[in-house]
Order: structure tokens, then C-alpha cells, then sequence
């Protein structure tokens, strides 16, 4: 038995499961940034081979399903620190009962697996309404020309998962989703998305009006609430607090006007 | 008038309006910006913990209605704004593209006449669709009294539209809103039953002129509402009422929302009265029991029980009442007998099914198969077994399930899955005047 460790990417687990059935049994498997040494396995980092992990992608969605894959691509972005090992024991498990798996509910991996699968996906249908965009005055080209930025830090790494609905949803009008935990950004146009590493985090500069709907904008969130019906728990159960400090309606904004 | 101002005027009008949802209608970028997600979207929640998903925002709120219950009403000292079409079609557009929103909410107090202020409706719901190219969600809210043609032509640019039936009964209209005549209300709510249906039949497309070309008809369907508290009707009418709706204009939401007192008025209660959240919270978890549960308006209540019970679950109450229904075995049961298990779901009760299929359900699986146990196991058997605590007797049994707290949970608005915005009154909506 041996723990595999690997490069963080989705082929670099799949690698080390395609590793688990043909070379060692896997004692666990981890990402390597955060993989504590045991004395109870040797372990082995793991270079991630496409061939590899290719085979076993279809072997998971021909033998076990397309959502089975589809939840382990959710696990792979979910900040479990244990999101590999679940991942794992569910396609293990998944391999030995064929399309059936997602079925057994009341089974302790499986409900673990859907369970952080959901947390994830979940994260990502709440953020097609939370992000808020800022119409910012693009000074690159010679027309000022415009482009909608926002900043978010998702608990999970999700932001691949909001490209298609963004980019339907704005066709005409490029954007930019900056994740500043992970520091990388999801940039579209025209109906196309890439996700790109970007670090820094210069104050962007907003169109001249950009304030003006912003007020707008904390003027309305304040007028449609009923004052006898307050209920800040409930707010907060809907919308947790660690995503205010990005949410318009919810901060102050900036000085000079 | 600055922008700031006409918002506020326009918004607090319309803040009684209880829906928000956005749900009901899948549909890609086909203008120039926006999409629908069938789910629905809720971009952001209210202090008072109401979803916020459209810009909900009245037209006019010059009214020439004097409806009793509402702040719009003629006699009404508020500060009066009317939106330009399009000043309003700008704004929504401005909002809809930071992702403020997921579309507009579109209603208005009566302005002139009902044809009139339908008209600059429409006018500002085409700007939207025609000049800005939005693809986005739009609920339309129509007025009471607008020809059919018009109605027609709002339902043709709008994903939802709704009539609000206002109050639960004939009467309480007329004692209340006088100017707004039954007639009114029901013949737009009939037309657009009736035009649904149609297009149903046809799938989705109708003739029109010489050559056929594709429109679609709310899509997202009709909705209504009423107020709850400012008139006497009991709990068993409101029931009653909502299931016919359901039944006969195929409805999709009926809402509901606490009367809060606007005024002193020898009609109305008194303005001290608390808003009755939790009579209109007990009336959203009847609401779901006929809409996913396969429940009867009767066997909810019946006139020996005209209200429902403050301090439990309506599931609840009608299982105590029923204890021959229970215990009802967890792997055999169907599903309807296991949606009317109190702490099963629909969500749950399909993966019970699912997991049967392959494996026994065990005790110790249901929490992870989310059924709130501690509710469920007086009215069930898991492989033979019996997990209660020993009686199927009503007021002990009610007991028990009092002081398991399973029953008073609920203070706080309820979560309608994905649109949440169940709540609210609609007493001073701007159509009422």
C-alpha cells in the first residue's frame, strides 16, 4: 500500500487511480502541497501522464457513469482537504458496482461523495447571482473601450463552472470573474472563455457612472424590504456573510463621491 | 425628481409583491444580452431575508383606485413617481449587466386607465425585448381591467405574467377594493389559462397571418396572489381557494402575503395588529403539500378544523390525525405514501426509492438520505422495525412531537428551493391604487 501524491490537476488524479489498478495498491491519494507523511505508507509522487489518465476518465463514464465522472470533477474542485481520498473510494466503489453506485444513498462514501459533490455545485449556481460586475473603463486601447470586472473568493474553485452561464449571458460584452484567492481570472468575449493566472490586484478604473448605479443599486436593496418583517437570520442563512465583502449592496462605497 | 428619489418612491410601492421568482423558463442568449436558468436565480436577500432576484419596481404609483388595504390608494399621502419607459428599460438594462439582477418585475398602480397603464408597460417591456436585445427574465404583472388584446401582447414579451386575486373572497373585495370588479380579475386570468393551453396543444407555436411564426406565450406561466389578515376569511377557505386555482386556471404559485397594517380604517384591523407571519407561514407549507404532496385542500382542513395549527407542520397535524395511515413500512411503501410521512421530502422519498431498488433502507441511512428523523420515526418502520416512542394516540403523539421542537421551527421564512421569496405582503402593491 502507498499513498499517491500528485500535481493537483484533475489528469494528475486520475493518473494515480490508473496507478492504483496497474502498479500499487493506493493506501490514499492526495494532493502533494497538502499531504502529510505517515509512518504507516511510503509514499510516491506522481507524474501526470495524459495516456493514463484518459484511460481511466473513460473508464468511469462508460463503466460507471457520466454523472459518477461528473462528481468526481466537482470533488477535484472542492477545498476539502480529503477531496481526493473521497474521490478515490467512490470510483473504486463505483468500478465494482457499474452505474448503480450513486444509488446507495446510505452508504458512507458514497454519501460523502455526493455530499461535497453538492456543496460545490451548489457554490457555483449561488454565484451566478452573487457576483456583482463593475463597469470598468478599459485604458489599453486607444477608444475607451468597456469591460465588466468582478471579484470573488469562492470556498471552492469554481470558477470554471460559471464560464458558460456568464458567456451566454453576455455575449456582447466582455467580462472578467477575478478570483482573488486562487489569483487566477475567467476572461470572455464573444460567447469564449479561458481561465488565466492573474496576481495582481490593481484598483481597476470605473466608468465615470459606475457610482451612480451602485447608489441606484444600495438605494433599491434598501427600499424593497419590509422593515416589519426584518429578519436577519434568515438573510444571513441565505447568503452567508463571507460573501458580503464583495456584494455592492452590502459595502460602502469608494470615497470622492 | 432625481434617479435616487423615483427608485425608492417606485420600489417601496412595490415591495409588497411577493413573488420574485425567476423559475420556470430555460433559454439561451437569443437578443443581445441575458439568459433564463429554469431554476432560477437569486442575486442577492433583503434585511427582511426575502430573495431579491428581479428589479421589482411599479410603473407609476399614481393611483386612481382607493383600495382600502394599500399605500398606493388615491387618498394615500405618499409621494407620487412615474417611470418614463425609457428611463426604465436604461435602468433595468444598467442593473441587468453588473448581475445585480436577473431581470424585471414589472407592475403599476393605475395610472389614468387600465389600458393606459398597460400600454406604457408594454411599451417599456418592448424597449427591452426590441431595442435592447434583453434575453433576460420578465415578470409582468397585469392589470386588472386591461382589454384582452393588450393582455395578449404583454404576455408575448413577458416569461411570466400574473392577476393577483387580491383578497380571498368576492365579498372582501368589494368591502375593500370596490373599484376592482371580480370580472376584472377572473375573464385576463381565464384568457391566459385558455391561451396556455392552446399553445400547449400546439406545441409552443402559433399561426399568425400567412406564414407561421414561432412565439411563445409566458412561458413561465401565470401567477397570483392575496392577502392574508386584512379580511375574515379562515384558513380552510384560502386552501380551498388556492386549489382551485390550481385546479381551474392551472396557476403555477399562488402567494401569499401577511397583511401589514398601512392605515387606521374601520375595514381593516387595527394598525397595532402584528403582521401574521406565521399564519402565512403555516399557509406556504399547506400550499406545498398540495402542489408536491398529492394532498387535498379537504383532507388538509375540513370544517370541523377551519385553521391550521400554529405550532405544527400541516403534515404533521394531518398524520396525528390519521394514525391508522401510520407506521408505514420505509422499504415497502409507495411514493405517495411515503411523501405524506412527516420529515420525508420529495427529494428524500425519491432516494429512498432509488436505494431500493439495490439495497434495504436502513434506520441508520435516512439521515443521510436527508428525512428529518426525529419527525419521521413516530410514523415508521425501517425493515420491520418500529422507532417511535410507543404511541400512535393524537395528543400524546402531538405532544411528543412539540416537545421534540419538531413542529415550531419555522419562524423564519421558508426556503421555496430555489426562489425564496415567498414572503410578502401585498397589500400595497401599486395595481391596487
Amino acid at each position: 500500500m502507498i499513498d499517491y501524491l500528485h500535481d493537483e490537476s484533475f489528469e494528475g488524479f486520475l493518473t494515480c487511480v490508473f496507478l492504483h489498478y496497474y502498479e500499487e495498491p493506493a493506501a490514499g491519494i492526495y494532493a502533494g502541497t497538502v499531504y502529510q507523511p505517515s509512518m504507516l505508507h511510503t509514499w510516491r509522487l506522481v507524474e501526470t501522464d495524459q495516456e493514463k489518465a484518459e484511460r481511466v476518465y473513460d473508464a468511469i463514464s462508460e463503466k460507471i457513469s457520466m454523472s459518477a465522472l461528473r462528481r468526481c470533477y466537482h470533488l477535484h474542485l472542492s477545498d476539502s482537504p480529503d477531496r481526493y481520498n473521497v474521490a478515490f473510494h467512490y470510483i473504486v466503489m463505483g468500478f465494482r458496482l457499474g452505474p448503480k453506485v450513486g444509488s446507495f444513498h446510505g452508504d458512507p462514501i458514497v454519501h460523502e461523495a455526493q455530499r461535497l459533490a453538492r456543496k460545490v455545485s451548489f457554490e457555483a449556481h449561488r454565484l451566478t447571482g452573487l457576483v456583482r460586475f463593475s463597469v470598468i473603463a478599459d485604458d489599453s486601447g486607444q477608444k475607451s473601450e468597456e469591460i465588466l470586472y468582478a471579484r470573488l473568493e469562492p470556498d471552492h474553485d469554481v470558477l470554471e463552472l460559471l464560464g458558460d452561464h456568464f458567456a451566454d449571458r453576455f455575449r456582447n460584452a466582455p467580462f472578467l470573474l477575478h478570483d482573488i484567492r486562487r489569483k487566477k481570472a475567467l476572461i470572455a468575449q464573444n460567447g469564449e472563455w479561458v481561465i488565466m493566472k492573474m496576481s495582481e490586484e490593481q484598483t481597476p478604473v470605473l466608468r465615470t457612472d459606475e457610482k451612480e448605479y451602485r447608489r441606484l443599486w444600495k438605494v433599491y436593496y434598501d427600499s424593497i424590504a419590509i422593515k416589519e418583517r426584518t429578519n436577519p437570520a434568515c438573510q444571513r442563512r441565505m447568503m452567508p456573510v463571507r460573501y458580503w465583502k464583495h456584494l455592492t449592496e452590502l459595502t460602502e462605497l469608494p470615497e470622492d463621491g | 425628481m432625481n434617479r435616487l428619489e423615483k427608485l425608492r418612491i417606485l420600489a417601496e410601492g412595490a415591495k409588497y409583491d411577493a413573488s420574485c421568482s425567476t423559475s420556470g423558463v430555460e433559454r439561451k442568449n437569443v437578443g443581445r444580452m441575458g439568459n433564463a436558468s429554469c431554476a432560477g436565480i437569486c442575486h442577492s436577500w433583503s434585511a427582511d431575508g426575502r430573495c431579491i432576484s428581479l428589479l421589482k419596481v411599479l410603473m407609476s404609483n399614481r393611483c386612481v383606485y382607493d383600495c382600502e388595504y394599500c399605500v398606493n390608494r388615491r387618498t394615500s399621502e405618499v409621494e407620487r413617481a412615474s417611470y418614463e419607459p425609457e428611463e426604465l428599460a436604461d435602468l433595468a438594462m444598467e442593473f441587468y449587466r453588473r448581475n445585480y439582477i436577473e431581470g424585471l418585475f414589472l407592475s403599476s398602480a393605475v395610472e389614468g386607465s387600465p389600458d393606459r397603464t398597460s400600454e406604457r408597460m408594454l411599451h417599456c417591456l418592448s424597449l427591452l425585448r426590441n431595442e435592447h436585445g434583453f434575453a433576460g427574465y420578465i415578470h409582468a404583472k397585469i392589470i386588472p381591467g386591461t382589454s384582452s388584446e393588450l393582455i395578449h401582447r404583454i404576455g408575448l414579451v413577458a416569461d411570466r405574467i400574473s392577476v393577483n386575486v387580491e383578497l380571498p373572497s368576492q365579498k372582501s373585495l368589494g368591502t375593500l377594493a370596490p373599484q376592482k370588479k371580480p370580472e376584472g380579475i377572473f375573464l385576463p386570468m381565464r384568457q391566459i389559462t385558455d391561451t396556455l393551453a392552446d399553445r400547449r396543444k400546439i406545441g409552443g407555436t402559433v399561426e399568425k397571418g400567412i406564414r407561421a411564426k414561432k412565439e411563445t406565450f409566458a412561458p413561465a406561466g401565470q401567477t397570483t396572489q392575496m392577502i392574508i389578515g386584512a379580511s375574515p376569511e379562515t384558513d380552510r377557505q384560502i386552501v380551498k381557494l388556492s386549489e382551485g386555482l390550481y385546479d381551474r386556471y392551472r396557476i403555477k404559485r399562488v402567494y401569499f402575503s401577511a397583511y401589514i397594517p398601512v392605515r387606521q380604517s374601520p375595514l381593516l384591523p387595527s394598525p397595532l395588529t402584528e403582521p401574521p407571519l406565521m399564519r402565512e407561514h403555516r399557509l406556504y407549507q399547506a400550499d406545498w403539500l398540495l402542489r408536491f404532496y398529492g394532498f387535498s385542500a379537504d383532507e388538509i382542513l375540513d370544517e370541523g378544523n377551519p385553521y391550521l395549527d400554529p405550532f405544527l407542520d400541516p403534515k404533521i397535524a394531518w398524520a396525528i390525525r390519521h394514525p391508522e395511515r401510520f407506521p408505514v413500512e420505509i422499504n415497502k411503501a409507495s411514493l405517495e405514501e411515503l411523501l405524506r410521512i412527516p420529515g420525508v421530502g420529495t427529494l428524500s422519498a425519491r432516494r429512498i426509492l432509488r436505494q431500493r431498488r439495490y439495497a434495504a433502507v436502513h434506520y441508520d441511512d435516512l439521515k443521510k438520505i436527508g428525512v428529518v428523523v426525529k419527525r419521521a420515526r413516530h410514523f415508521i418502520l425501517c425493515c420491520g422495525r418500529y422507532y417511535g416512542d410507543g404511541t400512535q394516540e393524537p395528543e400524546p403523539l402531538r405532544q411528543l412531537l412539540l416537545q421534540a421542537g419538531t413542529g415550531t421551527k419555522s419562524q423564519s421564512p421558508i426556503n421555496d428551493g430555489n426562489q425564496i421569496s415567498m414572503f410578502q405582503p401585498l397589500a400595497a402593491r401599486g395595481i391596487l391604487g
